[in-house]
């Protein structure tokens, strides 16, 4: 574990990682707490938007007068723009997860 | 006859194209070392080829077409699986390097004697999802060659044992990744030439207005194998092997064996569980209650949303992902994927209420993505493109059976019988191929009797249940698993067994009351997991709160599923290639 260990017997975060003291702990926990919040937010938006439709189309059945493609709008909205959404959202929290990642590993030093 | 060269090619094609692939990966270099290689885009398709099954191919369609649009909810919910399974599990169990539940609680919990339940329950998901799968294949083996239906269910039943007994078509990713292509392009080209030559949606009035399925101006001419129960819904006159009869709305009719015949115009009969109101309710998305209320639709929406990530032969595909951000890059271009491929179940829905309506009284919706084409073309090109269907649901029902049965065959050589014998040791690579070729076999009769008792439940309500079960055992267990330290063997354990029994208790509750259940209860015995979830989660939680054994130390757990790559950690983040890699036999 220690061939990138600087002369002089000083240890970098990654050391304390490695090796699993309190420090390392603290930052894998902190990091594990930053990438969760991030899951629970697309989380949020995700069930946010998927969950409100079901609802929506039956709160208000009078949707269906509108039509879209020659589609009575409820049925085109859970025909199409659903999946268009979620590319979009798993595409902005694969950046900020990655995102993450990167400033742990600058945090602990390579 | 097309048809039958069409479905042969991709069979052939498909086990051919394995065999040599494995052979060819084998003498090469280590399967397993060379397909760090592969990018995300082929590694995506693989996923999504494993992934499209008999039900996204036929169930869809027939379930929308039989139980009116909410079955459309389906592509969503299949689709949308894959966000939660990015949000949370992808990277981390890339990471960690578990690929199946039964390795994941060993290392994670500690729990080797977890195993076996763990294994129980890989066995009934894939067993629910390989009944429609089988059922998918009698049908469409019955269209092609006019064989009964159990011969398809035994003939591909049989296929697809030895297929996986040879190890073909198994761990090569460049079939998986074609085999999706494949079924992509049967399903979306038929779709919009059908589309384009019929110059959009026909008889709307029969979709989305006040008008019912009608016979279309040549009148209806229905050949029924066996007697079936029909309603009539508007007072119609028919004719029954040529004699005239007549029924008043509303009246029952046991229609016997036979020449069924409707006049121009005249109203099709429904069978049980049909869809009984005209066109505006026909096409709501969400109804007023029971079985298509929003109730009903939450709790498919969890079903399927938490449910993906519970499915044995998905997960194992990510091993093939080089580190957590590819795995993460993979499963963002699977969404889009399978988003192209979730437009078009909707239009064979769609188009065979409207041109299609025969099917409605022999019972057989689920083949309306096969006999759509050639009803709504007649000639060379509705064949040609009916064709083209069968081909691509042969490859649908060829790819995620054998996967689900390669993790049958795992499952029950390596856990089951490891566990019943005591031993965790392997054995030499002969006789754990031969367990392996064993468990194959096994695996396959209890689906295929199954199968040929389910003829009469739709391909996608199978499934769904299949979804239900996952998300209320492996859901919780990877989510708390990985995000929570508090997590405890005894925890997970007791989440999984009352997840298991709520879930199987309800569909089978449901099965037995059939449709005599309304309301708010008759949609949760439909699909329990809006209850069995959150059960599962519950007692997850609280079991583990109050076990008094000794924790295992979380810390370099969570290490080895956090931990970004590329820290010079790698010896304490990958101890060993992942046990189901080992665990399958070396292709022969």
């Amino acid at each position: 574990m220690s061939p990138s260990r600087p002369p002089g017997g000083r240890r970098t975060p990654r050391d304390e990682l490695a090796e699993a003291t309190a420090h390392g702990g603290l930052y894998l926990r902190r990091l594990v707490r930053a990438q969760l919040a991030l899951s629970l937010l697309g989380l949020i938006a995700f069930a946010g938007i998927l969950g409100s439709l079901p609802l929506l189309l039956f709160l208000a059945p009078a949707l269906r007068r509108v039509e879209l493609i020659g589609l009575p709008l409820p049925v085109f909205l859970v025909a199409f723009p659903l999946f268009p959404l979620f590319v979009g959202l798993g595409w902005l929290y694969q950046r900020r997860a990655d995102a993450l990642d990167e400033a742990f590993r600058d945090l602990v030093g390579r | 006859m097309i048809a039958i060269i069409a479905v042969s090619v991709v069979t052939i094609g498909t086990l051919g194209l394995g065999t040599w692939a494995v052979r060819f990966a084998r003498t090469t270099s280590d399967l397993f070392v060379a397909s760090r290689a592969i990018t995300p885009w082929w590694n995506a398709a693989a996923v999504s080829g494993e992934y499209l099954s008999a039900a996204s191919f036929l169930g869809i369609a027939g379930l929308a077409m039989k139980m009116g649009m909410d079955a459309i909810w389906l592509s969503v919910g299949f689709t949308a699986g894959y966000l939660t399974l990015l949000l949370f599990v992808a990277a981390p169990l890339r990471r960690f390097g578990s690929f199946t539940i039964s390795d994941f609680v060993e290392a994670r919990l500690g729990a080797p004697r977890m195993r076996l339940l763990a294994a129980a329950i890989v066995l009934g998901i894939a067993g629910f999802y390989l009944v429609p799968q089988l059922k998918g294949a009698g049908i469409t083996l019955g269209e092609v060659i006019g064989a009964p239906y159990w011969v398809g269910v035994v003939v591909v039943g049989a296929i697809v044992a030895v297929n996986v007994s040879l190890g073909g078509m198994r761990g090569i990713t460049y079939v998986q990744a074609v085999q999706f292509w494949i079924k992509t392009f049967a399903i979306a080209l038929p779709a919009c030439l059908l589309l384009i030559y019929l110059g959009g949606l026909p008889n709307r009035g029969a979709l989305f207005g006040t008008d019912v399925p009608r016979a279309p101006a040549a009148g209806l001419v229905v050949k029924l194998d066996s007697p079936r129960t029909v309603t009539f819904q508007r007072a119609t006159a028919f004719r029954i092997n040529g004699v005239p009869h007549h029924a008043v709305a509303g009246e029952k009719v046991r229609l016997p064996k036979g020449r069924f015949a409707l006049p121009p115009g005249g109203t099709v009969p429904l069978g049980q569980g049909d869809q009984r109101g005209p066109g505006v309710v026909w096409s709501r998305p969400v109804g007023h209650g029971g079985r298509d209320g929003p109730l009903f639709v939450y709790s498919l929406l969890i079903a399927t949303v938490l449910g993906t990530m519970g499915l044995p032969h998905i997960l194992v595909r990510f091993y093939t992902n080089p580190d957590g951000p590819a795995a993460r890059r993979t499963t963002v271009r699977v969404l889009g994927l399978l988003g192209i491929f979730y437009l078009f179940p909707t239009v064979y829905g769609l188009l065979g209420r409207a041109l299609a309506p025969g099917l409605y009284v022999t019972g057989e919706t689920d083949s309306v993505v096969l006999r759509l084409p050639h009803l709504a073309w007649p000639g060379v090109p509705g064949n040609l493109l009916s064709a083209l269907t069968a081909a691509g649901a042969f490859a649908a029902f060829l790819s995620t059976a054998s996967g689900l049965l390669v993790s049958i065959a795992g499952t029950l050589s390596y856990d089951v019988w490891g566990r019943l014998r005591g031993t965790s040791t392997p054995g030499d690579a002969h006789s754990r191929r031969r367990r392996f070729r064993l468990g194959a076999v096994l695996g396959i009769i209890l689906p295929m009797l199954l199968a040929l008792a389910a003829g009469n439940l739709d391909i996608g309500v199978l499934v769904g249940w299949a979804f239900a079960l996952a998300a209320s055992t492996f859901c919780p267990t990877f989510l708390l698993g990985i995000w929570w330290e508090g997590l405890t063997a005894r925890g997970a354990a007791s989440g999984m067994i009352a997840g298991a029994a709520v879930a199987s208790g309800g569909i089978f509750a449901g099965l037995i009351a059939g449709d005599t259940v309304g309301g708010a209860l008759g949609a949760l015995l439909a699909q329990p997991a809006m209850v069995s979830v959150p059960i599962a989660f519950l007692t997850m939680v609280l079991v583990s709160l109050l076990d008094p054994s000794p924790r295992v130390d979380p810390e370099p757990v969570m290490l080895a599923l956090h931990a970004p790559e590329g820290l010079g950690l790698d010896q304490l983040q990958e101890p060993s290639p992942p046990a189901d890699a080992s665990r399958e036999p070396a292709p022969a």
